[in-house]
């Protein structure tokens, strides 16, 4: 096993992570190195689903976003997280990257070519010692931050 | 019979910690296994998470388990001196050492400064002096530099990522 990898599972046997999965916010479901399925749970009880590309674990930060488990694929931009226009809307964004990150300052390729970040969102700036659980708690709080539309008014 | 998970934080650890546990075992056996592993001293106090007041070191586990497990803190200080700072103006209280970031961010925002529930949640507490935020599920107790039973934090506003969220709607 490749030192990233292991470090990795050192990680998600740690105490935060078990947490987080016992009380229902979020969970590692799969890993296919280096892609790591997790659940996070919002706030109306959807399971969103991310594939995270964790290759270089944990020197280099995590990329991905909505996955699509059955098709195995990127999310259908119309079924991904909705916001009304302030906080989820700008992070989960079908048009960056083609959907294939989350425009987090903690995902691998959306702090290329943002170093105003570094200064700006300093909080949310990868940080190798806490891990995974820094981008899926940034996730988790977001999808309960009131900018988060419930999926049944979404789809209304 | 099925053990007990024990999330535990504490004074002097940067991190929260699990142990599993009998469930016929007490307050007092988790302080000696913690203790031995740690090197917390005799003084040292178990508070359940968010309770103002300790836990009987004589009551079993089992008695106080969730589902998810127990949630506690050891700290040898029986309370924690918060100050928190907004906009120029500052707010005391004494909260016990296992009250979560997310418990004194509300007391602060809500009740003392007067924000919404909504308003609140765009609001985040920062350790006075530092960028450091800490997780809604974090114990003040932890926080503290181990020289005093206080702690200054100052409530900001959250980090806009490229000016999302110019407005509070």
């Amino acid at each position: 096993m490749a030192p990233d990898e292991r470090a990795l599972r050192g990680d998600i046997a740690k105490a935060a992570y078990l947490l987080a999965e016992a009380e229902g916010r979020w969970r590692i479901t799969s890993i296919a190195w280096p892609y790591v399925i997790a659940s996070v749970i919002a706030k109306d009880g959807i399971a969103h689903i991310l594939r995270l590309n964790c290759a270089g674990y944990p020197q280099a930060p995590p990329t991905g976003g909505p996955w699509d488990i059955e098709r195995n694929a990127i999310l259908a931009f119309d079924r991904w997280p909705r916001g009304s226009g302030g906080r989820v809307s700008a992070v989960f964004r079908p048009d960056w990257k083609n959907g294939s990150a989350l425009y987090l300052p903690c995902d691998r390729e959306s702090i290329t070519g943002h170093d105003n970040w570094r200064h700006e969102t300093p909080s949310k700036i990868w940080r190798p010692a806490a891990g995974l659980a820094q981008y899926l708690e940034l996730v988790h709080e977001l999808l309960h931050c009131r900018d988060y539309v419930p999926v049944a008014r979404a789809a209304a | 019979m099925k053990t007990i998970d024990i999330f535990y934080q504490g004074e002097g650890l940067a991190e929260i910690l699990h142990l599993e546990i009998e469930p016929d075992a007490s307050f007092a056996d988790v302080k000696a296994r913690l203790s031995e592993k740690h090197g917390f001293d005799a003084e040292a106090i178990i508070f359940l998470e968010d309770d103002e007041e300790p836990i009987a070191e004589t009551a079993r586990v089992s008695e106080r388990a969730k589902k998810s497990g127990v949630k506690i803190h050891l700290h040898r200080c029986r309370q924690i001196d918060v100050a928190v700072t907004f906009n120029r103006e500052t707010v005391n209280h004494r909260f016990a050492p296992g009250a979560t970031v997310a418990r004194v961010k509300h007391w602060a925002a809500v009740k003392k400064f007067g924000m919404s529930e909504e308003e609140a949640g765009e609001h985040v507490l920062q350790i006075a002096g530092t960028h450091d935020r800490p997780n809604a599920g974090t114990h003040i107790g932890t926080l503290t530099d181990r020289k005093t039973c206080a702690l200054a934090l100052d409530l900001v506003p959250d980090e806009r990522i490229n000016g999302a969220l110019e407005a509070l709607r």
